[in-house]
């Protein structure tokens, strides 16, 4: 699912592609906006009112493919960088894809890329053709020519890691992740995580500032200490210069969970001025403007 | 002395700044406070396109958003006062605002208040989760997008919120590699194009999973991580140990409402708003006359929102001293429409159940 | 070590400021205009701020906005200085601090 992996499903995808005889004819956008979110930059930037108004600024895009030119203005401001534009007129067997692209170094026209799709994997090489670099949009759009039958799938690019004159490392991720998740993949080793967990928890800072650790406060919750302010005057937690802004709510919720009260019941600890430790003499000196 | 003024807006980010603007447009003289060096806030560093529509600057990028707002400030004049570098420290009962400006400590009782001071994030506790190299995601973007520097070589993400994808995706535009997203929710909370985005520059989002521990001698060199249950547990032998230099933690924010505790509003806990939020009523007023609200402090949302609430914020505080131009009416129900879209959708559902119960009369 | 500034951006362009001098511990390093301590410190890969005085773990900045208050650091032989937000100057004395700091003057 889309909401899980971020990765759209192929049944998503198969509901924008157009008839054969629209592919056939020219360039188009395909929008790959699948959730109802409030945004409408590509239908009010379409100068051919090919991307519906939108009733409902969260409606999904609605596109009219006989309007639509493929001029890809939509793809330079949809702010999810989800339209892309494709390209399978040539017949030739090869198809391009546009694809917005913001890292750096950009490819030049001509040199050959990697083509990666939605997971992020390889699946084949491709020629860019053209790079269309606006400084209103700062969104460059790279199309790239590739086998007409990966056009579904190609979506982003590598370029192939040999520019190694540029002291600058490629912006773009080495991408070496396959979609089943394995350990090797992430870089990882397994652990033996049949150890107490308990302990370790009692050690965690929960106020920065003093050093104290959540076995600390739990043994002051179980004593009764049972509110933050108590906690604070006995404990010194929350008073040391960041004033409880991080431990604060980290305190509150172990109230909560230890003595069963709901969070919203738990008040937090006083207010007063000033909000950040100042020195006495910055209250002497006053303003003599 | 004691400074007397129209108006103070406390926080130059994109809530401060759409108010002070309206304000100022109406005819009051604003005082902006801003904690920073520099106007903006958060905008600064927001790097990517905004969504929204065009009344919200949509498709424009938050850096530029801020740098626009902040010159149509400067086109108020005498109208308008901008006190950089200066902290509100105290906000007192008797309407009486403490400020550290510079380091020299002020104090100036406005007519009017609004009280646009954004968030502070969350922590998050875990073994280690003091070690240097862990940063909150404020942090990271910090570094990257205002300082130009890279926070390490290889950044674990908690967190797979519009913000942990977002940055995310700034650091791979850095030139930063993200070993994984770690979300604990069994789906991505962000929008799914954003996830779209780093998916395909090959990043693994690890839905159901947490961060069981940080380690390093000096500073972050692993973070364990383990699936979770529906229940927050841990599921035995799914630990795995990942090779990084930074932990990212954006795990949420919650809103900076010291200022609004100490002024003696009338707040409420409410979770899907981020925490602590004060009652309000349809101009944004406090429970404490005269003391508004705008931005993230009011409820987490989106920048888009805080804008949209600054504006009506300020048209509001402004009139509320006779500031009122003919198109009072009318700029106001635009807000209203505008705020009324952008919480419409199923995104927003739990913002809109949050303010049901943030309302007062 | 390697450079950690950031020189070719998709979308930011930061503007080459002048070298700024300091000394971290006794030890001279570069910093540049428009950065604050921290970010210098950061830049030159210094990473551990100072210390925690009872637990004596390492200590960073988490926040960088001046809200943690976990980046407090000696400067000019002062204490407690808030490095995320303090703006480096030239010829900065910069120090690791390793207690709960001393009132100058004293």
């Amino acid at each position: 699912m889309l909401i899980n992996t971020g990765i759209a499903t192929q049944e998503l995808i198969k509901k924008l592609i157009p008839s054969p005889e629209r592919r056939a004819r020219g360039p188009y956008a395909m929008v790959e906006c699948f959730q109802e979110i409030p945004c409408n930059p590509c239908s009010t930037s379409c100068p051919f009112g090919a991307i519906l108004p939108m009733k409902d600024i969260n409606d999904i895009p609605t596109i009219d493919l006989d309007r639509c030119t493929g001029c890809g203005i939509c793809a330079g401001v949809c702010p999810g960088l989800a339209i892309f534009i494709i390209d399978e007129s040539k017949g030739d067997g090869t198809a391009t894809v546009t694809i917005p692209y913001e890292f750096r170094p950009l490819p030049e026209k001509g040199e050959t890329v990697r083509a990666v799709n939605r997971q992020g994997n390889i699946i084949g090489d491709g020629v860019v053709t053209r790079i269309l670099a606006s400084k209103k949009t700062k969104t460059p759009l790279i199309t790239v020519q590739i086998p007409a039958e990966l056009v579904y799938e190609v979506r982003f690019l590598n370029l192939i890691d040999d520019k190694s004159n540029s002291e600058e490392p490629s912006s773009t991720y080495q991408s070496v992740v396959t979609d089943d998740l394995s350990s090797k993949v992430l870089d990882t080793v397994e652990i033996d995580d049949t150890a107490g967990t308990e302990n370790d928890e009692d050690e965690i800072i929960i106020c920065r500032c003093e050093g104290l650790t959540l076995g600390v406060i739990r043994d002051l919750i179980r004593e009764g200490y049972t509110t933050v302010d108590e906690i604070k005057r006995i404990s010194r937690a929350g008073m040391g210069p960041c004033q409880a802004r991080t431990c604060g709510p980290l305190i509150a919720s172990e109230i909560a969970r230890m003595t069963g009260q709901p969070i919203a019941e738990i008040q937090p600890s006083a207010h007063r001025p000033p909000v950040k430790p100042l020195p006495i003499e910055f209250f002497l000196g006053g303003d003599s403007e | 002395m004691m400074y007397e003024i129209d108006l103070a807006v406390i926080g130059g980010g994109p809530a401060g700044l759409m108010a002070a603007n309206t304000a100022a447009e109406a005819g009051a003289k604003v005082l902006l406070l801003e904690r920073d060096g520099h106007l903006g806030g958060q905008l600064v560093k927001q790097t990517h396109k905004f969504f929204g529509s065009e009344e919200q600057h949509a498709s424009m990028r938050g850096n530029d958003i801020s740098t626009m707002l902040g010159d149509r400030l400067g086109s108020f004049g005498e109208r308008v006062t901008v006190w950089k570098s200066a902290t509100v420290i105290g906000f007192y009962e008797d309407g009486v605002i403490t400020i550290d400006h510079n380091g020299i400590y002020k104090k100036v009782k406005p007519m009017r208040v609004v009280v646009a001071t954004g968030a502070s994030e969350k922590f998050l506790s875990f073994p280690n989760n003091d070690l240097p190299g862990i940063y909150g995601a404020g942090a990271v973007q910090t570094m990257m997008n205002v300082y130009g520097i890279r926070p390490g070589q290889r950044v674990l993400m908690i967190g797979a919120g519009n913000i942990g994808l977002i940055v995310s995706y700034q650091l791979l535009q850095a030139g930063v590699s993200v070993a994984a997203i770690v979300e604990g929710l069994p789906h991505i909370g962000g929008y799914a194009v954003h996830a779209s985005k780093v998916r395909r520059a090959g990043v693994p989002i690890l839905t159901s999973h947490t961060i069981v521990r940080a380690d390093g001698a000096e500073s972050v060199e692993s973070a364990t991580i383990a699936e979770i249950d529906r229940g927050w547990n841990v599921i035995q032998r799914t630990m795995k140990t990942i090779a990084c230099d930074v932990i990212c933690i954006s795990v949420g924010l919650t809103p900076l409402a010291e200022l609004l505790w100490q002024a003696g509003c009338k707040m409420r806990y409410i979770p899907s708003l981020g925490g602590s939020v004060p009652l309000r009523n349809d101009c944004l007023e406090t429970t404490v006359k005269g003391v508004f609200i705008a931005g993230d402090v009011s409820g987490i949302e989106e920048a888009s929102a805080a804008m949209v609430e600054g504006r009506l914020a300020g048209l509001e505080a402004a009139a509320s001293l006779g500031f009122k131009s003919e198109r009072y009416c009318e700029e106001r129900n635009d807000c209203m429409e505008q705020l009324a879209a952008l919480r419409s959708g199923p995104t927003a559902e739990k913002i809109r159940s949050g303010l049901a119960c943030a309302e007062c009369r | 070590m390697g450079d950690r500034r950031i020189t070719n951006h998709p979308i930011l362009q930061f503007s080459e400021g002048e070298i700024i001098h300091f000394t971290f511990d006794g030890k001279p390093m570069e910093g540049r205009e428009g950065d604050t301590i921290a970010s210098a410190l950061h830049a030159n890969g210094v990473k551990v701020l100072g210390y925690h005085f009872m637990t004596k773990r390492p200590r960073g900045f988490y926040c960088a906005i001046g809200n943690c208050s976990s980046c407090l650091m000696i400067v000019n032989g002062k204490s407690n200085v808030r490095t995320c937000t303090a703006p480096l100057k030239s010829g900065m004395i910069v120090e690791t601090q390793y207690d709960r700091g001393v009132p100058d003057d004293v």
